[in-house]
């Protein structure tokens, strides 16, 4: 190379290297001011890698919602890896600094890279013709120019490559040479401000992102904490969140409020705080950056932040905001009367304590003793006072007894806080929580089975931040293990709803499919179940807020359920089956409702005297 | 004496003035009753027709737009002349913003949310709920109260009515404008409800089971018969088949009507706690299993269509 190229292409590294390192430091700035919400336990680390290992090297979540797109994409990743020293060797070369292109072993890598550079573009490729021709919604209303920009230095990147073998010296090689280093340094501009800076943050936000779902911890009130209300208060993993987001709109796709027209877009809400935080217009209110009537569609289900591929978490910051809100007493009117509920009775309903104790009464269920028990059934809100949830939890202290379970259930209960937390009332949450906390150790409790998702996700995740440390089961979990030498066969075809609770937070998917399928059920699955249901529309407190704008969430799930063909459908989520029953009276479409353990007892005691237990 | 503080709005008493005059009579006592604003011939008027010593117009322009600041120094003049023994005031929003201040202003007790009074060992008492209305207690208080009396308790036709108009004299208060720290802005009137369930005596209320429009003018021909007002679960008010504003349940209206017919309501717990302060439930459904029977006090399980154009028959005959 000659010297006087050898000074161009410096002066050429120094400016573009400066222009990178600015945009960079801009993000950095944001990132370092914020306050820091990322603690990595020590015990974390090993699933933390393991996680890295698969979602970052091999793609898992990229390639689980779109497989050919994933592994497209998953070829051009792992030909960037394997380029990243031919590149290093290439400008230690240009600059003058090393020069091992003549060497032996950079020759056979070099040939090695050939197929790796056919993935890359073969991927690329096809990523372009859906980016510009095909242009799945999810993608946004227009061709991001930008991202094409790109994928054409990709491609040519790789055709210089190529190119090089066949132009080893000469002027040919040279032009060569000089385009390849400059499309790279033209990419490495244009990555800060773009969504191509998830290859340099994703690794981190992957690794950084809380092992359970919408993590969101408690306030410290000695601390002043109220929540996030301005931009200013955005903590520091959402604030790298929003650098990361690479616009994919997995998150998107999955929202049940955004599938059901309502202005809630969670893809939106990431790239909103990202604009707000990028002009620095810190002391923005959340609730206008985000528009606060969007901060309340949200039912907490967790799609979107279980599809992201680059680690992104948005509840933090769904919850984070409506905190600010709730703290002001900004929350809608329908929280209003709810909180009043579990001020005053400590349940949601706002229905008095008598009507739970007539229920224990009439089941004939004792009051846990820890001596004697070995289980406490807890009824939540649903259990105590809703007639239909009630007849599932007969079954399941009729199942509990037949198989020799000693359980009893508290005297008086007050509600766990899921609503209060999930709503940003985290005052109320903190107060029931540490009341019902200190319940259970008053009375020994040590082990809980809970029929409501909700309550197992709070009692079972939210709770351990106060120490709390019992056994917390959701009853599918518990009866599948009871009965699992029990069978009964022919209950006909049903479908099964996934509580988002249940099957996306807790993973509880194979169990109630399994019991289904042992007593004789043939489960016609809708498209999204399993650890990806679509949601009821309840959660998040929305159970209260019957006014929806758009089409009925519940109307939609329904309408899914409905299209197995399946004459019945199978829930376990007292709220799942009452919005569920909700649409079905407006939709008047005939299908018939069971819950899981209601259907389990039901075909045990049909079945009793045929029953035959498996050795 | 017992002075009553009557409450108006442009010359139009608000109704629960009545209900405190009554629970004043029935101490046996000598009452008065002072009404307050900027212009009170109207509501002094007709306050005259009740059994009462004398009815004091308290005016001066200051006093409208109701103020705090303005309300405790033209009532704290008025006390301070009058000398009443105890002093009573509807339980109203109004009275919940000033009756604190005037309270501290003439250093008297303050007993609120009263239901009644009882005398016990020469002594006034005042009976309030407390622990959410588990329970009533008797307060006593040293020396002369203030007493605020709880919409409804008292039943405002109890009241005792003069032979002759009471006399009303004109009370002189001087109300200085600049020490009233308040700025009133225009009364900001929220889009009333077209329909007011929540003071129904009885519903009649529908739910999926009446199955098609062309039915709910059954539910209607029984509400008509019965003097009710008609209501509705959601999917009915979903189905535009009523109005948005008939709906009863978390997301509607709650009502506590004397009587509440539900006609093929499942009695989804939503519902359920829209409607649970009704006195009395009657609930009609094919299915009985509905939670409905839960709740409901008489239940019939049947065919509403059989039934409700038999006791429409019954109602008219």
């Amino acid at each position: 190379m000659h010297a006087t190229e050898t000074w161009i292409f410096r002066i050429l590294v120094l400016g573009f290297a400066a222009a990178f390192a600015a945009q960079v430091w801009t993000r950095a700035r944001l990132v370092l001011r914020a306050r820091n919400n990322i603690h990595v336990r020590d015990d974390e680390t090993g699933r933390r890698l393991l996680r890295f290992v698969a979602e970052v090297v091999f793609q898992s979540r990229t390639i689980a919602e779109r497989p050919a797109v994933g592994i497209a994409h998953l070829g051009v990743y792992w030909g960037f890896t394997a380029f990243a020293l031919y590149t290093g060797v290439e400008f230690l070369a240009g600059l003058g600094i090393a020069d091992f292109t003549g060497a032996r072993w950079f020759h056979l890598y070099a040939l090695a890279l050939v197929p790796f550079s056919v993935a890359v573009m073969l991927g690329i490729s096809g990523l372009l013709v859906r980016r510009a021709i095909v242009r799945p919604a999810a993608l946004g209303d227009h061709v991001s120019g930008e991202s094409v920009l790109i994928g054409f230095f990709i491609l040519t990147l790789m055709i210089t490559f190529l190119l090089a073998f066949q132009w080893e010296t000469g002027l040919a090689a040279r032009v060569n040479w000089w385009i390849h280093a400059m499309v790279i340094l033209g990419f490495l501009v244009l990555i800060p401000d773009s969504k191509h800076f998830h290859l340099v943050l994703s690794p981190l936000t992957v690794y950084l992102r809380s092992p359970s779902l919408a993590t969101v911890p408690n306030l410290d009130f000695e601390q002043e904490q109220v929540g996030l209300e301005t931009v200013a208060d955005v903590e520091r993993k959402q604030v790298l969140d929003a650098f990361t987001c690479v616009e994919c709109g997995r998150c998107q796709v999955n929202c049940p409020a955004h599938a059901t027209g309502k202005l809630l877009n969670p893809k939106q809400l990431i790239l909103q705080n990202e604009e707000a935080l990028l002009a620095g217009a810190l002391d923005r209110k959340l609730a206008d950056v985000f528009d606060a009537k969007v901060l309340w569609q949200c039912t907490t289900c967790g799609a979107c932040e279980a599809q992201c591929p680059v680690g992104v978490e948005h509840l933090p910051l769904i919850i984070g905001a409506r905190r600010g809100l709730a703290s002001n007493g900004e929350a809608p009117d329908a929280l209003a009367a709810v909180y009043n509920h579990l001020e005053r009775r400590g349940n949601i309903w706002g229905l008095g304590a008598d009507l739970r104790q007539k229920f224990v009464q009439s089941a004939g269920v004792e009051i846990f003793d820890a001596a004697r028990h070995e289980y406490l059934v807890w009824l939540g809100c649903a259990g105590a006072f809703e007639a239909d949830f009630q007849k599932s939890l007969r079954s399941l202290f009729d199942i509990l007894r037949a198989r020799g379970v000693r359980f009893g259930v508290l005297a008086k209960e007050r509600c766990t806080g899921d609503v209060a937390k999930r709503t940003g009332n985290e005052y109320l949450f903190q107060e029931l929580a540490r009341a019902n906390i200190e319940d259970f150790s008053a009375a020994g409790v040590t082990k809980i089975i809970t029929s409501c998702p909700h309550c197992l996700r709070t009692m079972g995740v939210d709770y351990r931040e106060f120490g709390f440390t019992a056994e917390v089961v959701h009853s599918a979990t518990l009866v599948a293990e009871l009965t699992r030498t029990m069978a009964a066969p022919g209950a006909g075809h049903v479908t099964f709803h996934d509580p988002c609770y249940l099957g996306r937070y807790a993973g509880v998917t194979e169990e109630p499919r399994e019991l289904l399928a042992r007593f004789g059920a043939t489960v016609h699955e809708p498209g999204r179940h399993g650890a990806n249901p679509f949601c009821c529309g309840a959660g998040g407190g929305l159970l209260f807020e019957e006014h929806e704008e758009g089409r009925r969430i519940s109307q939609e799930r329904l309408e899914q359920l409905h299209g197995t063909g399946a004459p019945t459908i199978v829930t376990s989520c007292p709220f799942c089956s009452i919005m569920l029953k909700g649409a079905q009276a407006s939709a008047n479409t005939q299908v018939e409702f069971v819950d899981l353990i209601s259907f389990v007892d039901g075909r045990m005691k049909s079945a009793a005297p045929a029953a035959t237990p498996r050795p | 004496m017992i002075l009553v503080i009557a409450e108006q709005q442009d010359g139009t008493l608000n109704k629960s003035s009545w209900e405190t005059i009554a629970a004043a009579q029935q101490t046996g006592g000598p009452v008065k009753v002072a009404v307050v604003g900027a212009a009170t011939a109207a509501a002094a008027a007709a306050l005259a027709a009740a059994d009462v010593a004398e009815v004091l117009r308290v005016e001066a322009p200051v006093l409208s737009p109701y103020t705090l600041d303005g309300f405790v120094s033209a009532l704290g003049q008025v006390v301070a002349a009058e000398r009443p023994g105890d002093v009573y005031l509807p339980h109203t929003y109004q009275t919940r913003d000033f009756a604190p201040a005037l309270a501290v202003h003439l250093g008297r007790a303050l007993v609120t949310d009263c239901v009644a009074t009882r005398q016990a060992d020469g002594r006034r008492l005042f009976v309030r709920p407390v622990f959410q209305g588990r329970l009533l207690a008797d307060v006593a208080c040293d020396g002369q109260a203030l007493a605020t009396f709880q919409i409804g308790a008292v039943r405002a036709d109890t009241v005792v009515r003069g032979a002759v108009p009471a006399p009303v004299r004109t009370v002189e208060v001087a109300v200085d404008a600049g020490a009233i720290r308040q700025k009133p802005e225009a009364p900001f009137r929220e889009a009333k409800q077209a329909v007011d369930l929540t003071q129904a005596e009885r519903i009649v209320a529908v739910g999926r089971g009446i199955k098609e429009l062309e039915k709910v003018a059954l539910a209607q021909q029984l509400a008509a018969a019965m003097g009710a007002e008609v209501g509705a679960s959601r999917p009915i008010c979903d189905a535009g088949w009523l109005p948005m504003d008939r709906q009863i349940g978390s997301s509607g209206q709650t009502v506590a009507p004397k009587l509440y017919l539900a006609l093929g309501i499942s009695g989804a717990i939503q519902h359920l706690v829209g409607m649970k302060g009704a006195r009395t439930i009657v609930a009609i459904n094919k299915d009985p299993e509905a939670p409905i029977f839960e709740v409901a006090d008489y239940g019939v399980v049947g065919d509403l269509f059989e039934i409700v154009p038999a006791v429409i028959k019954e109602l008219q005959g």
